[in-house]
């Protein structure tokens, strides 16, 4: 029973990763490929257009899935809450000064009455700075996990709060997040607007935020063996981790089959199954480990809350989505599944 | 600044700062739900002016709420992770419900901002609706976690370790009801005058005068009715924190040694070295009588508890103070807008200058209100099982967290008051 309920949390922890790093991460994205010097004023000034019109009615909801995943932490598994409270204090904090900063600009940026080009500008580059800093640091967290860097043993204020995330492996996982949120962003971009132009310009976007993708992903395997982390050993253990590796890569081809017909459905689908895969293959590494804390691992089946909580939690959950999904769905089908009217 | 004080200067601002957003946030999508129905029923192109111009500030202080709520869910790990391991289980189950609640909100106002023209009318006002029941849902909820810090319940300690815990019990503690009504209505009355302040400075300017008044009427019924409801629920829950805090009742009152027939001061400070009342005026018999509806009843005196276990009796009696008299006297303008509006049939333009006037006391009751309940639980973090100091994180540097989070939220103030103040000037 005890288990039952830890892996049906841990469902619902899997899925809104997979939704905040799909969803939210897209937005993230949107904030970032406005800050590329590409392009002159006037496709920049239709992508503001684009990012404003496609992320105006979902990007709140697409942020609340972290706070459900912190909610479902906490509540559900209070131990490594704390441990990753307390150690990755400074990232986290980055973390968050980057979200107050980007969704307020965004919406100021929206609701401005009095759009001078400067103030305009610095709306952008806050908003646009802020997504890239938010998402890098969002990496260097989920890097610091399972590092072995952790530890609740040091006794100085670097080994604490400093070292389980600084190194080449989190900055290399920060960049490689922020590529996944841009190329993201750009397949979601195309299917946004009917102008040809406009659907070229992402396409192309999309092209070159891939080969980010492509090289940062290198970087991070490479940084870990660098670091000695053994996170190469455990992916070429673990079957599933290679299945969702592979699955990520193979359907590229079929992304840009498919990107070339501009059939924005199916691409967006498929680029948001490519990023599940990655997650996928990263939860299958690390499967069923919560973190690593002084050398141990953590797993959520040792650390989970009481049973009754559990209980509470899971049925919160459940009638949580019994409210959203429908609500969500509709909220998708006015926005995003109807024609566009420019 | 020592780590502690680092730590809750830090909470303490940064909830000082979402507190006025989510007043704002759970509130006002009523405001525009009551000016939208009477556009759909009327048809009169001045509700819906009035709705559109609503809307725009609730999409501009909602999503300041948003981000600067999510800050707090992760800050009450950062700095009170003692507090979270023990805490998270037991109350998690209303924010649990919280997020649930902010998601549904988050979607509704996806919908109803963007949503013009894509559903049908009535749905779409429905959307407007639900952001505001969400809302209100979810205010309720974090208060429910908070009541559950001033009376804890819900679980068993064996050998320093939480056994069987019962989220339920937990949740609905004894300080939930009246605390929640307590921070619902005060949101009310608070977005109410706010609103009301604003209109009322454009009517005596004579801008829009129409739709400045149909705003100012909608925003004025809702600050008065709340107005002259706020004082029972306050009195009802003084009653109770009386039973269930007497520490913190006493810190109310500065009432240092447990007396029958107590006396209730009016002003004056508080001197925690000489355990007496400085420069008050007091009233013989009336706090025994307001605390348990008995002149002779013992009130319990901060004399019951150790020196170190009583809260700074000069904040919370002061920040009180203020809260009581902010209610009492926005009561009293309730009340006359009542009479002049069904006994006048006119509302005299000084109203409207007392109005003006009015439109930040309730947010400031809010914040004085907010901090007598917090500071007056001091030292505890939840009451009579962990003090504050043994929740706190051992991450050194707090100063550093609490000066980042000043600056940042300093910053995004006053851009959302300078955008704000330029959208009203343009809309208004």
């Amino acid at each position: 029973m005890y288990e039952i309920s830890v892996l049906i949390l841990l469902f619902f922890i899997a899925a809104s990763i997979v939704l905040y790093v799909v969803l939210g991460g897209a937005d993230y994205g949107a904030g970032i490929i406005e800050l590329l010097p590409i392009g002159n004023s006037e496709i920049r000034k239709k992508q503001r257009e684009i990012v404003n019109r496609a992320m105006g009615p979902v990007w709140e909801a697409n942020h609340m899935w972290l706070v459900i995943i912190v909610v479902i932490f906490f509540m559900g598994f209070p131990v490594v809450f704390q441990n990753i409270m307390v150690s990755l204090h400074i990232p986290i904090v980055a973390v968050l000064i980057g979200i107050v900063a980007r969704g307020s600009v965004f919406t100021f940026r929206h609701y401005e009455v009095e759009l001078t080009p400067a103030r305009e500008k610095n709306y952008t580059i806050t908003f646009g700075l802020s997504s890239l800093w938010t998402s890098f640091w969002l990496g260097v967290s989920a890097a610091s996990l399972f590092r072995g860097l952790i530890s609740n043993q040091s006794l100085d204020f670097y080994s604490l709060y400093v070292a389980p995330w600084w190194g080449l492996f989190p900055i290399s996982l920060g960049l490689f997040i922020t590529s996944i949120f841009s190329f993201l962003a750009s397949i979601f971009l195309v299917g946004e607007t009917d102008e040809v132009e406009m659907k070229k310009y992402f396409v192309n976007r999309a092209w070159k935020t891939n080969l980010f993708v492509i090289g940062t992903g290198a970087l991070v395997f490479l940084a870990a063996s660098f670091e000695g982390y053994e996170l190469v050993n455990r992916f070429f253990k673990n079957p599933m981790a290679i299945i969702a590796f592979l699955f990520a890569n193979l359907s590229f081809f079929l992304l840009w089959f498919k990107l070339k017909k501009r059939k924005a459905f199916y691409t967006r689908l498929i680029a948001a199954a490519q990023v599940s895969f990655i997650l996928v293959g990263w939860f299958a590494i690390h499967w069923p480990n919560a973190l690593k804390i002084d050398g141990i691992y953590v797993s959520f089946f040792n650390s989970a809350a009481p049973q009754p909580v559990l209980n509470q939690l899971i049925i919160a959950l459940l009638v949580g989505s019994c409210f959203i999904f429908p609500s969500l769905y509709f909220l998708i089908k006015t926005f995003k599944m109807k024609v566009k009217e420019s | 600044m020592t780590e502690l004080e680092a730590a809750r200067y830090s909470m303490a601002f940064s909830l000082g700062f979402h507190i006025i957003f989510a007043a704002i946030g759970m509130t006002m999508p009523f405001f525009m739900s009551i000016a939208h129905y009477k556009f759909l029923k009327t048809k009169n192109s001045q509700y819906l002016d009035l709705t559109k111009m609503w809307m725009k500030g609730v999409a501009v202080l909602f999503a300041v709420g948003a981000v600067s709520g999510t800050v707090l869910s992760f800050e009450l790990g950062l700095l009170w992770p003692g507090f979270m391991k023990y805490a998270g289980p037991i109350i998690g189950m209303p924010f649990s419900w919280e997020g649930t609640a902010f998601f549904l909100e988050a979607v509704a106002i996806g919908l109803f901002l963007y949503g013009w023209d894509r559903m049908h009318p009535w749905v779409h006002w429905g959307a407007g609706l639900v952001v505001g029941l969400s809302g209100f849902a979810s205010g309720i909820f974090v208060v429910a976690a908070n009541s559950w810090m001033n009376t804890p319940q819900g679980f068993e300690i064996v050998d320093g370790v939480i056994k069987s815990v019962d989220p339920i019990k937990a949740m609905f503690n004894p300080a939930w009801l009246h605390q929640s009504m307590h921070m619902q209505v005060a949101a009310l009355q608070a977005v109410g005058f706010g609103v009301a302040g604003i209109h009322a400075y454009f009517l005596l300017k004579r801008r829009k005068v129409e739709i400045n008044k149909k705003a100012f009427m909608i925003a004025m019924f809702i600050a008065a009715g709340s107005s002259l409801l706020q004082p029972l629920i306050g009195h009802f829950a003084a009653q109770r924190v009386a039973v269930l805090q007497p520490a913190k009742l006493a810190a109310f009152e500065g009432h240092y040694k447990t007396s029958t027939r107590a006396p209730l001061y009016i002003a004056g400070i508080p001197n925690d070295e000489k355990e007496i009342m400085e420069y008050g005026i007091p009233i013989p018999g009336a706090l025994s009588f307001l605390a348990f509806n008995d002149i002779d009843a013992e009130v319990i005196g901060l004399d019951q508890f150790p020196k170190d276990e009583r809260p700074p009796t000069a904040v919370v009696h002061i920040s009180f103070q203020i809260m009581v008299m902010i209610g009492s006297f926005l009561a009293l303008i309730g009340t006359m807008f009542f009479y002049f509006f069904f006994i006048k049939k006119t509302v005299p333009t000084v109203f409207y200058k007392i109005a003006v006037l009015c439109s930040p006391l309730g947010f400031i009751a809010i914040e004085a209100g907010w901090i007598t309940t917090e500071v007056g639980r001091q030292p505890w973090i939840i009451y009579e099982f962990m003090k504050v100091s043994e929740a706190l994180t051992p991450v050194a540097g707090m100063q550093y967290h609490f000066f980042l989070f000043l600056f940042l939220y300093l910053g995004l103030g006053l851009l959302t008051f300078k955008l704000l103040k330029r959208m009203v000037n343009h809309y208004v």
